[in-house]
């Protein structure tokens, strides 16, 4: 009796221990590891994504002739009725200021430059944007005055000219990119330099102290944008195929595209974390190409290798410079030479970063900087909450993939940075250089936390791996503990009544004993 | 409701399609990831499939740097191959694949199927090359190839797993979430080879593949010398057009199908346009297989700013002479800050030689007082050591 009671007891306890234990620790050690990602609040900003933003730039007015103690308010009426009058996919307004009340500490090259309205009296009615400074100048006569016209001139001078490219670029979806010149914007851009000759001669040049002199000045001026690393290198034997060419007494740039062969001059995979620009400086061989490439125009009569060169953009990848006579032996390229690609390139790579659309667009460069870095931290914004829309459709169409908890932990930073961002963006008390400045480097670091959150290594790892693969891999270990343990748990309920014939056939072989002993 | 405006928009896009002409490409850049799923000498002809389409794009201009070849790279250099170090796809062995520069991304057992899907998601760790990822963006055309031995919806890697068509789907979907193509071109070469597309669901995906459910794809030719086939048919007539391909043909993706006949395929090739928004027809081999970089020319007005900027003061609006005259401002500046900060730099000069001064005298006080110290000692040195000697003859003498 009290063995069969035991035998069930311990078939009981393996029985809880399969299903209290064994059961709980299968589903823990299979599970797959999803992170809470915010999906709420991710697709409210999804849905409208600048919701929270209102972008104030402050503008300080002054005037030099005549004092006008409330311009700026009036000026703001005027600025504020223009702004509302086109729709705006970003909310953004200027914030007009007297500038007297910009504190006297801030000077001109102080770092944290502000944009100047200057007011002077002249005989006519225009407006002006310094080439080397954040300044508009607003000249008006005395008719204007009278009139009281002058907030409604400079209104418009600041609105539809200074800050032109936020008026038109603010007022649509920020995601439509179309410019296919214009290179992907990354913090760091490497620029390789490349010297081709056609043929082996010796080659030497003065690239050292010309990108000292010209290159590392430029690099400073863009350094809040872009930060600039740069290579040099010469390649011999190689002219990008253009001996093929050499016939051509003119070419169209499509038979260019087609014979240009940049195949050997990617440096983008040498870099780790950076985009990449090229300058390709080209001459011919003196052996396949002795005459030249006849397509290049010469600019003067004289022999000389300086006047004879032409420039080529290639979309998203840089400049080609295309030499029209080959190197003599032993040649050495001087600082005279290189000066003037410096300055074309200089020009080009202003269209690559997409600053500009044409050479001569450039006619006030600090302000179009200043836009182009607020326009540039409302894109890395905007792009960080597609990543993140596009984290949490890929997490909710594929179940079976890991959200490790690195992923939240990158969404969650991405989302404090914005919010951070814009608090910078909205507070009409900032607006100076370095806020800019600070803002983009936050937005840069935005940009990466959601894609570092996207492209996480460990979420692609369950993905090919279907329902009837772990069938496979877990019937033969769980198939043998589940068949012994439940069959032999049924075996011992099925026990019982054997224990009791047992027990019936013991006794009656003691009452047949007794019957023996009562016959003899 | 929202079913008419559909309707609608896409008569009127089509509409505009047809007065519009021929759809221009979008693309910047084109990349090629090309995969040879097998490995062992038998399956040399899959190595030589995959090379012969590598030297293809490679020919027409994508550079090394945006081709991704995946392949088991066993049979060059195995101890079978009677040519050690070559690779034929024609038994007139004419084109050596192996014999230019080769750069194969992923070798041997890197050719794995999380690694290929790691690469068309690009989620990999951090260490991970730069030139072993799929750096694409949404300007990007990427031409797919992939061969080796398959079946319905899958296609077996290394004889050690398999990839099913459903895990090649949602790759191209991550990729489409995140923006990471403009276009795709997938071919795939195996048997049962259009069952690999058939699960597609992402758009602007145009595929194409050897053979039909149930078919098998079959070898072009073997080679006596080699002793095994050397090339397959889908891929040796594929070849076999793009041969005549330049960077600036006109043939279409269009030609390239209509090319393929069953006398010469031996199997049904199936083409999947119904993800693609361009008609194959406008489409040119040239958008997948090449790499056909816009040249602009530029004008050459920059040339006299320098020019002129070099030559007198006169300031010529170049943004490198903006950059050259605020740098030379602010060395001005930081120059005249120095400059009235020279003064106390002065004092404490003049400071410090005094106080040198005073400290060299010192020094030669107490050298003088050091070198005294050590002649006492060297002199009481040597009368004591005279002292002894004395001493020492005495106590000889005594004995």
């Amino acid at each position: 009796m009290w063995d069969g009671n035991l035998r069930k007891y311990v078939g009981l306890c393996f029985l809880a221990c399969y299903f209290l234990l064994g059961v709980p620790l299968w589903y823990k050690l299979t599970n797959i590891y999803r992170a809470p990602l915010p999906v709420e609040y991710i697709k409210s900003l999804h849905e409208n994504k600048f919701q929270d933003v209102h972008l104030v730039i402050p503008v300080y007015i002054k005037s030099d002739t005549y004092r006008f103690p409330d311009i700026h308010n009036a000026v703001q009426i005027q600025v504020n009725h223009l702004l509302n009058s086109k729709k705006q996919y970003v909310g953004w307004s200027l914030q007009v200021l007297a500038y007297e009340s910009l504190n006297a500490t801030e000077i001109k090259y102080s770092d944290n430059e502000y944009h100047v309205v200057s007011l002077v009296l002249d005989d006519f009615v225009g407006y002006s944007v310094a080439y080397d400074a954040k300044e508009t100048t607003v000249f008006y006569n005395d008719e204007a005055m009278v009139n009281n016209d002058i907030p409604f001139y400079v209104a418009q001078s600041l609105v539809e000219h200074t800050f032109a490219l936020e008026y038109n670029q603010l007022g649509s979806d920020l995601s439509t990119h179309g410019d296919s010149m214009v290179i992907t914007y990354n913090p760091n851009m490497h620029l390789s330099i490349s010297l081709l000759s056609g043929d082996g001669l010796p080659v030497a040049w003065e690239i050292e102290s010309t990108l000292q002199r010209y290159f590392t000045p430029f690099r400073e001026f863009m350094a809040p944008l872009v930060n600039f690393t740069v290579d040099t290198n010469i390649v011999y034997f190689n002219d990008l195929n253009l001996h093929m060419l050499k016939d051509h007494d003119s070419v169209t740039s499509q038979e260019l595209s087609h014979t240009v062969d940049l195949s050997e001059l990617s440096s983008m995979n040498y870099l780790s974390d950076s985009g990449a620009l090229n300058l390709a400086i080209v001459f011919p061989s003196n052996i396949t190409t002795p005459s030249g490439f006849k397509f290049i125009n010469s600019t003067s009569n004289s022999s000389r290798i300086s006047d004879d060169w032409q420039s080529f953009i290639v979309p998203q990848w840089g400049n080609i410079i295309i030499n029209r006579n080959p190197l003599p032996p032993n040649a050495l390229l001087k600082e005279s030479y290189l000066t003037p690609i410096m300055y074309q390139f200089a020009t080009d790579v202003f269209q690559l970063l997409g600053l500009t659309k044409g050479s001569q667009d450039l006619s006030s460069p600090f302000v179009t900087i200043d836009s182009f870095k607020r326009l540039t931290i409302l894109r890395n914004i905007n792009k960080a909450e597609e990543t993140l829309w596009s984290l949490v459709k890929l997490t909710q169409s594929f179940q079976q993939m890991s959200i490790p908890q690195d992923v939240l932990k990158n969404a969650t930073e991405a989302l404090d940075l914005r919010l951070k961002i814009i608090d910078m963006l909205n507070d009409p008390n900032l607006g100076g250089d370095l806020v800019w400045n600070e803002a983009l480097s936050l937005s840069n670091k935005l940009v990466k936390s959601s894609e570092t959150a996207f492209f996480h290594g460990e979420m692609v790892q369950q993905n090919f791996f279907p329902q009837e693969h772990r069938i496979a891999v877990y019937l033969p270990l769980l198939g043998p503990t589940s068949v012994v343990i439940f069959f032999g748990f049924i075996k011992l309920l099925k026990e019982k009544p054997v224990e009791d014939t047992s027990e019936k056939q013991e006794k009656e072989v003691i009452k047949q004993d007794g019957n023996d002993q009562l016959e003899d | 409701m929202l079913h008419c405006l559909k309707y609608s928009i896409a008569v009127l896009l089509l509409i505009a399609g047809f007065f519009g002409g021929v759809v221009q490409a979008e693309h910047t850049n084109n990349w090629a990831v090309l995969v040879s799923t097998s490995r062992f000498w038998f399956n040399y002809r899959h190595m030589a499939n995959v090379l012969s389409m590598y030297r293809t794009v490679k020919r027409l201009g994508i550079p090394d740097s945006q081709i991704i070849l995946m392949l088991s790279d066993d049979v060059a250099c195995n101890s079978r191959n009677l040519f050690p170090g070559s690779v034929f796809n024609n038994q007139d062995h004419a084109i050596d694949l192996y014999g230019e520069s080769v750069e194969v991304d992923y070798r041997g057992y890197e050719v794995t199927v999380e690694n290929f899907i790691r690469l068309l998601t690009d989620r990999w760790s951090e260490d991970q090359p730069k030139s072993k990822r799929l750096l694409t963006d949404e300007k990007s055309n990427i031409f797919i190839y992939m061969t080796g031995h398959g079946g319905d919806d899958f296609l077996k890697f290394q004889d050690a797993e398999e990839i099913a068509s459903e895990d090649i789907a949602d790759a191209f979907e991550q990729m489409h979430q995140k923006n990471r193509y403009n276009e795709i071109f997938f071919m795939v070469d195996t048997c049962q080879a259009n069952t690999m597309y058939s699960k597609f669901y992402s758009p602007n995906i145009l595929a194409v593949g050897s053979s039909e459910i149930d078919e098998s794809s079959f070898s072009h030719h073997s080679d006596v010398e080699i002793g095994v086939a050397v090339i397959d048919r889908f891929t040796y007539y594929s070849l076999d057009f793009l041969e005549q391909i330049e960077k600036n043909s006109t043939l279409t993706l269009q030609d390239l199908f209509d090319s393929y006949t069953f006398e010469k395929v031996h199997s049904h090739v199936g083409v999947r346009t119904d993800l693609y928004n361009r008609d194959p027809k406008e489409v040119l081999i040239t958008d997948f297989f090449a790499n056909v970089q816009n040249v602009v020319p530029d004008n050459d007005v920059e040339k006299q700013y320098a020019i002129g900027s070099g030559d007198n003061d006169t300031f010529v609006q170049n943004i490198l002479n903006l950059a050259l005259e605020r740098t030379a401002e602010e060395n001005q500046a930081v120059h005249s800050s120095s400059q009235n900060s020279k003064k106390p730099l002065l004092i404490k000069t003049e400071s410090f030689i005094r106080e040198s001064g005073i400290r060299s005298e010192g020094d030669y006080k107490s050298r003088l007082f050091a070198a005294s110290i050590i002649a006492i000692s060297i002199i009481s040195i040597f009368i004591s050591q005279s002292k002894g000697s004395h001493r020492v003859q005495r106590e000889l003498y005594q004995q």
